[in-house]
């Protein structure tokens, strides 16, 4: 099936392609745990902070079950 | 003498002209620390001695020169200590809510204001002529404004810097839009920092009052050098370490949070109709870092730097040097009006900056307008010419300008989002508490901040009490309400205590409260404790709340929009979701022992407020 991958702020230097609009589209099994993208994705689970499948908060140990699901990565973020 | 403190505090009442110097005794600055704190504390006294004079608070014109206005600085301010240029600016009331005024801001003013001898300045009366106020190496004057009167923020800077002769001095002023009286008008400091919010600049301009020059070279004494350098070398450390202020706020400033809080689904769009904005990449943090930045501004002695220097290349929207735009300012200018051209929004800051007016009510109030126009609730005659469609770039960059001059359909957008919505028969459309526009987070998708915009004391406002950073940033659940009444308090009282430090709200990112109390012991030479500061942040809310309870404002108007809290989000991830606020509420009242938004009598006596 097929997941939507996104990266944000520093994770881009590594993508500077991928953003909003053109994610990183890759084929993976039911059931993937997110770790494994990360991974697959060359980051460390240091630079991977805040995780949201499909907008929802997940963990690197979430897996993947719904087809054409939203992975964003985020690195450590804050303002206001 | 009280190590941190400069020991002298500054009265200046423009009717009489008269200035004098006076001292605050350390068991009261040990019970309110300084800055907002401090302040909180004269404007009750202020408020007590009207009601003697027969002045009934509740009837109280914020534009009079009855009302009282006050810069503070705090024993954290302009010492070694990270991030402590700030300062806190403070009205007994608001002209834009009727509530109590108050806005807190960086560059460099508040450090400037201690080298020159002095912890803060209090203002009473008004000036029969237009004039503005030196404090140059602890020499106080007040001098004609006329040459000044009109010019923009960036001009009025600029002059009494040459004036004086003090290239580096700090300048806190107002724009336009102060001396226009407009309720939303901001006090700007350093060209681009402004104490943002609830009309402080409109309650300067009624007092006939352009602006204030700082200089000068003394310095805070410490009470324990040694101890506080070796914790001021811990925090600068942990800050470096920290991902957020070592590394997302220097890189990207505070606009990293576009894509995040738009992912979440709660960044407002068209007006809070909907918590996706499609095009929110275009006005990302990211795109601003790669096609806007020419570098960074960071406050006096601030090791993060989130302050952005950028510019717009070409175009309608040319502009070859600017400060920022914050988050804030881009949701505002941008996704609530529905406008994904960063340019115009830069632009649009940037009139929000020279013209003083504050660009989080100024944004959200023309997005008020646009949904009263998409309704029909507009006449064509009431807008002459301007296309006040969602995303019509060019009306909202016309319109930051038009507010501060007062011109046309910017009188309105002046007023705010709860007057122009009133006036155009559609009060609903109005996103807003006690009359000041939330920010940029949509509490459908995170129900702390709900909680926090519905009882923080000046109305609508994300920095009263930051739930974002655990419920959006952090590990919190964002859709319970459970335990939300307890992590509001935490985060109020917490921040009560940062704005009374002086120092920046950013650093709690990576410090805690135990860390505050590392240098606030060793600078004033007090034994303090997490949990004395804790208390201390208790005391100051609720003093705080017991002024605005002397306005009418109770219960009934710690609320939210009626959107947020029936209608249904109706897309993206937090689709479905409304505010269930009365349950956070009565749990959040019991908590702080108040009823119905009122401190009980018990609860005033623990704090020793009676
Ligand atoms: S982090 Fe930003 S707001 Fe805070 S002191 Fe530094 S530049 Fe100023």
């Amino acid at each position: 099936m097929k997941l939507y991958v996104k990266v944000f702020a520093s994770l881009r230097q590594k993508y500077p392609d991928i953003n909003d609009f053109n994610p990183l589209i890759i084929d993976i099994e039911k059931g993937t745990k997110i770790i494994d993208i990360i991974e697959l994705l060359d980051f460390t689970t240091d630079e991977v902070h805040l995780i949201l499948l499909n907008g929802i908060k997940a963990s690197i140990d979430t897996s993947i079950e719904g087809d054409e699901s939203i992975l964003s990565l985020f690195p450590p973020i804050g303002g206001g | 003498m009280n190590f941190g403190y400069m020991n002298k505090w500054l009265k200046i009442n423009l009717t009489t002209r008269e200035i004098k110097d006076f001292t605050i005794p350390e068991e009261t600055l040990r019970k309110y620390l300084g800055g907002k704190g401090i302040a909180v504390y004269f404007l009750w006294k202020h408020g007590k001695k009207l009601e003697e004079k027969g002045i009934d608070l509740k009837e109280l014109d914020a534009l009079s020169p009855e009302n009282m206005l006050i810069f503070a600085t705090g024993p954290a301010t302009g010492t070694k200590s990270p991030n402590s240029g700030r300062h806190h600016v403070m009205a007994l009331k608001s002209p834009f809510t009727g509530s109590i005024g108050s806005g807190n801001t960086g560059g460099k003013w508040g450090a400037k204001l201690k080298f020159t001898g002095y912890d803060g300045v209090i203002i009473t009366g008004k000036s029969e002529k237009q004039v503005y106020l030196s404090i140059i190496d602890g020499k106080a004057e007040l001098h004609d404004a006329e040459k000044i009167w009109g010019k923009n923020s960036v001009e009025t800077s600029e002059w009494l810097r040459n004036e004086h002769n003090q290239s580096k001095a700090g300048v806190s002023c107002i724009g336009p839009g102060g001396e226009n009286l407009v309720p939303m008008a901001v006090i700007m400091n350093e060209e681009h920092r402004a104490a943002g919010r609830t009309g402080l600049g409109a309650v300067m301009g009624s007092k006939n009052f352009k602006a204030i020059i700082v200089e000068g070279n003394e310095k805070p004494k410490i009470a324990k050098p040694e101890e506080f350098e070796a914790k001021v070398k811990e925090h600068v450390e942990k800050l470096k370490e920290n991902g957020v202020t070592g590394q997302g706020l220097p890189t990207y400033g505070t606009a990293v949070l576009v894509n995040i809080v738009n992912q979440s689904g709660l960044f407002p769009t068209n007006n809070w109709q909907k918590g996706v904005d499609p095009d929110a990449e275009k006005i990302s943090g990211e795109t601003l870092t790669e096609k806007y930045l020419i570098g960074k501004n960071p406050c006096w002695g601030c090791v993060v730097a989130c302050g952005r220097k950028t510019k717009v290349d070409s175009g309608k929207y040319k502009i070859d040097y600017t400060e920022g735009p914050e988050y804030e300012s881009i949701w505002a200018l941008g996704a609530t009006t529905g406008i994904n051209d960063m340019g115009a929004v830069i632009k649009a800051n940037d009139n929000c900056d020279i013209y003083g007016i504050d660009p989080i009510s100024t944004g959200s109030t023309i997005a008020a307008a646009m949904e009263l126009y998409e309704k029909g609730k507009i006449p064509d005659e009431d807008i002459k010419g301007l296309d006040l469609k969602f995303g019509n770039a060019d009306a909202v960059v016309e319109l930051s300008r038009m507010t501060a001059f007062r011109e046309g359909l910017g009188y309105w957008i002046g007023e705010g989002s709860k007057k122009l919505c009133e006036h155009y028969g559609a009060p609903d459309l109005s996103m807003q508490v006690k009359g000041l526009e939330m920010p940029a987070y949509d509490p459908r998708g995170a129900k702390g901040i709900g909680l926090n915009y519905a009882t923080a004391n000046r109305g609508g406002c994300h920095v009263t009490g930051y739930t974002i950073a655990a419920e959006i940033l952090g590990d919190v659940d964002r859709f319970t309400t459970e335990g939300k009444a307890g992590l509001t308090i935490t985060f109020q009282d917490f921040t009560c205590i940062v704005n009374s430090a002086v120092n920046c709200l950013f650093l709690t990112f990576a410090l805690g409260l135990d860390e505050y109390a590392e240098i606030i012991g060793p600078v004033t030479g007090w034994d303090v404790t997490a949990e004395e500061l804790l208390k201390t942040g208790e005391r100051i809310t609720n003093l705080e709340r017991m002024i605005i309870n002397k306005f009418g404002i109770t219960g009934k108007d710690d609320t939210l929009p009626k959107r947020l809290l029936e209608e249904k989000m109706p897309e993206g991830p937090s689709e479905g979701q409304t505010v269930d606020l009365e349950t956070m509420k009565q749990e959040y009242y019991k908590l702080r022992g108040w009823v119905d938004g009122i401190p009980t009598a018990e609860k005033i006596k623990e704090l020793g407020l009676d």
